[in-house]
């Protein structure tokens, strides 16, 4: 069905997203990661202006044209602004894992989600949307473990977007367009959530520092 | 078929023996402008190779017969793994030569006597510079073993002769596997001829020293001998890269047309992944030992996903 | 057969001479009786290669106790390639043993040596050879007990007779698990003969695995059995170490071998488990080598490390084996026992050198010897052979057999299972992993104890050994090289063809390109050498305090598998004031943890010591609670006759 170039490409292009992932699981420099978030993205609207080329729709290419703004270029800029003015530049705090390990934890993820996929899916259908729809859950899971292996909330809220980029690709090869917008609405409250409590307590701090403010707050309450 | 292999024998030799000095020169000339200034000239390997075999010997006192057979050893066994790659020319027949453990194992033997040579002369540089050679050899031993396993079950074979035979024959770029596989090869590359990130290559500083601490005590035509087999193995894991990805070029027949083209399209490979080899370099800093660990397990997460992928997809 | 029998005689007459003459120092009895044993070695190994080569096996029934226990012996190929093994490595060891016995103490327990050592050797070829497992365990028994007495040699040490202890329970743990498989095959086939029997169900079938498993596993040294492994080597005798880990751990593989897929009927999930314990044997073996500064508990580690490699290519025969391809399966099975023929001579061949290097010096710590190159050039070239072999390099025979294992793996693809196949690649990535890490462990031992300066008195006065002692490492050595160079023709005399290089061409392409090269060297530098102190940095005069130690070799991998060692840091710190600002005193400690001894086999020791005291308070009691005792056995006999007619 598709030409097979372009199938070589996303197949290419889906194994240096799971190299930016495990690039972003490592990563103690913030620069680099948000560097690495935005590579990603971009790699994101590469995969759906291939598509588009594919299949034709419009949807898809101004699915990539928005990527592409919003979060190569914008959402990059602003964590990059936040950063300099604070001056914070690293985060070099794990939790429950150590780098190498929590790499080899990524990959027994992918392995997982293959093939609990494997499982659900007959292989009667398109390679390319198996593999895409594996590829996606994988993201989602990398991010929930950049989410619980770092303290800092500035890498927790990255963590967070690769599991945003990860739910877009998997909605990408499996589902249509209306069902895609309505995940994006739901996903994008719990950011704005994160968000407000980081600006609230600064880029540097650490759920720990959270959990005293909130805990000061019920004393406040018990009064 | 006995005298393709002499020639094969002949021509990869003496080709290795040629090139391997210019890429050395090319990929410091590349640094070099990199970092601002003009570098030494092209061919000043070669020269320094003359002017070192014009050289005494002089070996410590406290050193035996390891360091004076150490060079010797070195450059027997790279030379061996030399005929393991073909270079411009395949052979119709290797008497499984071209085994792909072979030739890893070859270049691991010339390592450990280079190895031995550090320690032997007693002093602090040689051990530190063979502990942290081993140490690196050791951890970074398993990411080669899966890139070469992922190669063998791609093209369906171990025998490098008949890998390059099966990319001449079918597509190679257009292959996910083996794109993926050449950027592992790449970063094997970088860490086997011991570049920057792994280790620094013109420093003579005592602590980021690995492989030039070894080579400290040697002298005169035993340091060219080691300098040499140095330039063999860059130009045999650039070859290994270049023929898999781009195969175009190497020759089957035995026609001398046929080789000048091979040897041509080899050396404008070489040229451009020497160029590319030198830019990594300058761009890239030096990593802490210890730091090391991160960057081998990307490349084996590399390796090791690409074949999930292909295996199981 | 008559050949065989004169073989044994030779032995035990060689035994007899000895004893005759037990009282009387007579370094020339000892000698001939050494020879005997060689000559007997001989035989042996003239009459297995016979035997492998021609495909003919020997049957013989020696006596008949009771018409199921009977003595027979059948050698087939399989038991004359471990009689093979046993035969080279006592000819080597009792030429090196001409001279190294008499470097030890009084002249009875010299003389009580030999006896012992061939009745050691006499087990070991018996056990190979019989084919009724009654005999089996009788040899084993023999084998441990000889054994056992032989590592307490030097028995007036006291870390040797801590040591000897914990070897032989352990030896004894492994006979109560082999008496349980052999009753339990005996209880369902109805017979001791080693042979595939219709009657064992699926179900007696796994539970005699599992006992053999552990049986032979505590005897081999697999992990999480191997403690004992580095204690007996260490403390024993070098040439009672090479018999040990060159000959009588191969006999437990033998035996592994031998139930595993002649008898029992191997599963899919039995390969996995050989699989997984042969890795992380291999695996833990290297690692906790490379922390040991005690040569003879180095080359310990080692040997657990090989036996590691030998299961991985026993398991992989049995997985490929239950998929049903056979080609792959059988060069599993070809690498595994060709690897412990290597290991046989190259572990001989080190322990050997060892022992002379350690002779010489009088200590067994690397940390204070080197610079023995100079002194012991010959035993310097002899362990550098060993030590290349180890590493698996070519072209010695080490190389030849990981690189058929190697194959093995790059070949799993094939396997239609896709976690089978990841599980493959995981090990294989441990098993290249663990080979790297031999390379550097060695290239430390052999550094550290060999090059550069002494680093004490003793190690700068040492000097060569006698003849004796370099002969018989020397044909191991010799046997090193042409097993490699010549595998590929060695396994076509066998009959087989194993897709391999032939090793005989790059020798000969390496010596090709020696020629030149030397003729290059010679012409430029005329061969002369000049001499100089090495730099080290303005110190007057260079002495052992600027060179390498062997703790600072291995640093940088200690600190990269730093989450294995488990180090135990205490520190308790006591202060004047509340505040924690003024110290007063304080207690800080390292502790390595032995996590297989105070983990496993510690709370196991205790629970077995709490129940034996407790049984042991119910049988010390006086004369009344005794006749209970017997009316109350006499009161259920009553009732069970009454309920069983």
């Amino acid at each position: 069905m598709m030409n097979p170039t372009s199938i070589l490409l996303i197949k290419v292009l889906f194994v240096f997203i799971l190299g930016t992932a495990a690039l972003i699981i490592m990563q103690k420099s913030l620069a680099s990661l948000f560097s690495l978030y935005s590579v990603q993205s971009l790699l994101m609207a590469v995969v759906s202006l291939v598509l588009f080329k594919e299949t034709g729709s419009y949807v898809l290419l101004s699915l990539a044209i928005l990527t592409v703004i919003t979060k190569v270029v914008i959402i990059p800029y602003m964590l990059n602004k936040v950063r300099k003015d604070s001056g914070i530049h690293r985060d070099s705090e794990f939790r429950y894992l150590t780098p190498v390990s929590a790499i080899l934890v990524g990959i027994a993820l992918i392995f997982v989600s293959y093939s609990s996929f494997y499982r659900v899916f007959q292989l009667s259908q398109d390679n390319l949307f198996f593999l895409g729809a594996v590829i996606g859950v994988s993201l989602a899971l990398l991010g929930m473990l950049v989410i619980i292996s770092r303290k800092k909330i500035v890498t927790k809220a990255v963590g967070y977007l690769m599991m945003e980029n990860g739910v877009l690709l998997f909605g990408l090869f499996i589902a249509e367009l209306p069902f895609i917008i309505e995940l994006f609405i739901i996903v994008d409250l719990v950011i704005f959530i994160l968000l407000a409590a980081v600006l609230s307590m600064g880029i540097d701090s650490t759920e720990e520092d959270l959990t005293r403010k909130l805990n000061n707050l019920t004393k406040w309450f018990k009064q | 078929m006995t005298t393709s292999l002499l020639e094969y024998f002949f021509i990869n030799t003496f080709f290795v023996l040629l090139v391997s000095p210019l890429f050395m020169g090319l990929i410091k000339k590349v640094k070099a402008h990199m970092q601002g200034r003009r570098g030494p000239p092209l061919l000043q390997m070669y020269y320094q190779l003359l002017k070192l075999f014009k050289k005494e010997t002089v070996v410590s006192l406290n050193s035996s017969f390891v360091t004076l057979i150490a060079p010797y050893i070195n450059i027997i066994f790279m030379l061996a793994a030399s005929l393991c790659v073909p270079l411009v020319f395949i052979p119709t027949a290797n008497f499984g030569f071209g085994n792909v453990i072979l030739f890893l194992y070859l270049m691991v033997m010339a390592k450990i006597f280079m190895a031995f040579g550090g320690l032997d002369a007693g002093s602090s540089f040689g051990g530190m510079g063979s502990s942290r050679e081993m140490t690196i050899s050791a951890i970074f031993e398993p990411v080669v073993i899966i890139v070469v396993s992922a190669l063998a079950f791609v093209l369906k074979t171990f025998n490098i002769h008949e890998m390059f035979a099966a990319t001449l024959v079918g597509p190679s770029l257009t292959n996910a596997a083996l794109v993926l596989t050449g950027v592992a090869l790449f970063i094997i590359l970088i860490t086997e001829t011991s570049r920057v990130p792994v280790d620094n290559p013109e420093t003579h500083l005592e602590l980021t020293m690995v492989h030039e601490a070894m080579i400290l005590e040697s002298s005169g035509p035993n340091l060219a001998l080691m300098e040499l087999s140095h330039a063999i193995k860059n130009t045999l894991l650039m070859a290994m890269l270049i023929n898999i990805l781009i195969p175009w070029g190497l020759a089957v027949t035995l026609t001398p047309i046929s080789w000048l083209i091979g040897m041509l399209a080899f050396l404008f490979k070489g040229i451009v992944l020497a160029v590319i080899m030198g830019v990594f370099e300058s761009v890239t800093a030096k990593s802490r030992l210890f730091g090391l660990r991160t960057f081998f397990i990307l490349a084996f997460s590399l390796a090791f996903v690409t074949i999930m992928f292909e295996l199981l997809v | 057969m008559l050949l065989f029998a004169i073989g044994v005689g030779l032995c035990l007459l060689s035994a007899l001479v000895t004893l005759c003459f037990v009282s009387r120092n007579n370094p020339q009895v000892r000698k001939a009786a050494l020879w005997l044993t060689i000559a007997a070695g001989l035989i042996f190994i003239f009459q297995s290669v016979r035997i492998a080569l021609t495909d003919q096996s020997l049957n013989y029934t020696f006596t008949q106790i009771a018409p199921q226990l009977q003595f027979t012996f059948l050698i087939d190929r399989l038991a004359a390639f471990f009689i093979l093994i046993v035969s080279i490595v006592t000819v080597t060891v009792a030429i090196y043993s001409l001279r190294y016995v008499e470097v030890s103490t009084s002249g009875t327990r010299r003389n009580l040596f030999i006896p012992l050592m061939n009745i050691f050797i006499l087990s070991m070829l018996f056990f190979v050879a019989s084919a009724n497992s009654f005999a089996q365990l009788l040899c084993w028994e023999l084998m441990s007990l000889s054994s056992f007495i032989l590592v307490m040699y030097h028995y007036e040490k006291e870390e040797t007779r801590k040591t000897g202890i914990f070897y032989f329970i352990m030896t004894q743990m492994s006979t109560i698990f082999l008496m349980l498989g052999f009753i339990l095959m005996y209880n369902a086939t109805g017979s001791f003969a080693i042979a595939a029997s219709p009657f064992l169900t699926a179900g007696t079938n796994t539970l005699i695995f599992i006992f053999l498993f552990c049986g032979f596993g505590i005897k081999a040294g697999i992990i999480p059995f191997h403690k004992w492994l580095p204690y007996a080597h260490s403390s024993s005798p070098s040439n009672i170490s090479a018999l040990m880990s060159g000959v009588m751990i191969k006999v437990a593989i033998y035996g592994m071998v031998r139930y595993v897929i002649f008898v029992l009927d191997p599963q899919l999930w039995w390969g996995i488990l050989i699989l997984i314990a042969g890795t992380i044997s291999a695996l833990l073996g290297v690692i906790y080598a490379l922390k040991e500064h005690d040569i003879k508990r180095l080359l310990a580690y080692h040997s657990i490390e090989n036996i590691g490699i030998i299961l991985i290519g026993l398991g992989l025969y049995i997985i490929f084996d239950s998929y049903g391809l056979s080609d792959l399966a059988f060069l599993s099975l070809a690498a595994s026992l060709f690897h412990t023929l290597n290991h046989a001579i190259f572990k001989s061949l080190l322990f050997l050198t060892a022992g002379s290097v350690v002779e010489e010096t009088g200590t067994r710590d690397i940390e204070k010897m080197g610079g023995l190159v100079k002194t012991m050039p010959f035993t310097a070239a002899l362990f550098l052979i060993g030590a290349l072999s180890i590493s698996a390099l070519p072209p010695f025979n080490g190389f030849v057999s990981e690189l058929m294992i190697f194959q093995a793996f790059f070949s799993a693809f094939s396997i239609p299972n896709p976690y089978v196949v990841i599980l493959l690649i995981i090990c294989l990535s441990l098993f290249a992993l663990t080979s790297a890490l031999a390379a550097a462990c060695f290239v430390k031992a052999f550094g550290i104890i060999f090059l550069a300066m002494p680093r004490s008195e003793k190690a700068q006065h040492a000097h060569e050994v006698p003849r004796a002692m370099l002969i018989g490492p020397g044909i191991l050595a010799f046997l090193c090289i042409g097993l490699g160079v010549f595998s590929f023709q060695i396994f076509g005399w066998l009959g087989f063809k194993p897709p391999m290089p032939n090793l005989l061409w790059v020798f000969l392409t390496l010596i090709i390109f020696l020629i030149p090269t030397l003729i290059v060297m010679r012409k430029t530098t005329g061969g002369k050498i000049r001499r100089s102190g090495t730099w080290s940095c303005g110190l007057p005069a260079p002495d052992s305090q600027t060179e390498y130690t062997a703790s600072g070799f291995s640093e940088p991998i200690l600190t990269f598998f730093k989450p294995i060692y488990k180090t135990d840091k205490i520190l308790i710190r006591n202060f004047w004031d509340k505040y924690d600002s003024t110290f007063k005193n304080g207690q800080a400690e390292i502790k390595v943890m032995k996590i297989f001894e105070e983990r496993i086999y510690m709370p196991i020791a205790n629970c077995v010591r709490y129940l034996s005291q407790k049984v042991s308070g119910a049988q010390n009691v006086d004369l009344d609670t005794f006749i209970l005792y017997s009316f109350i056995t006499v009161i259920i006999l009553v009732l069970a006759v009454g309920w069983i007619l």
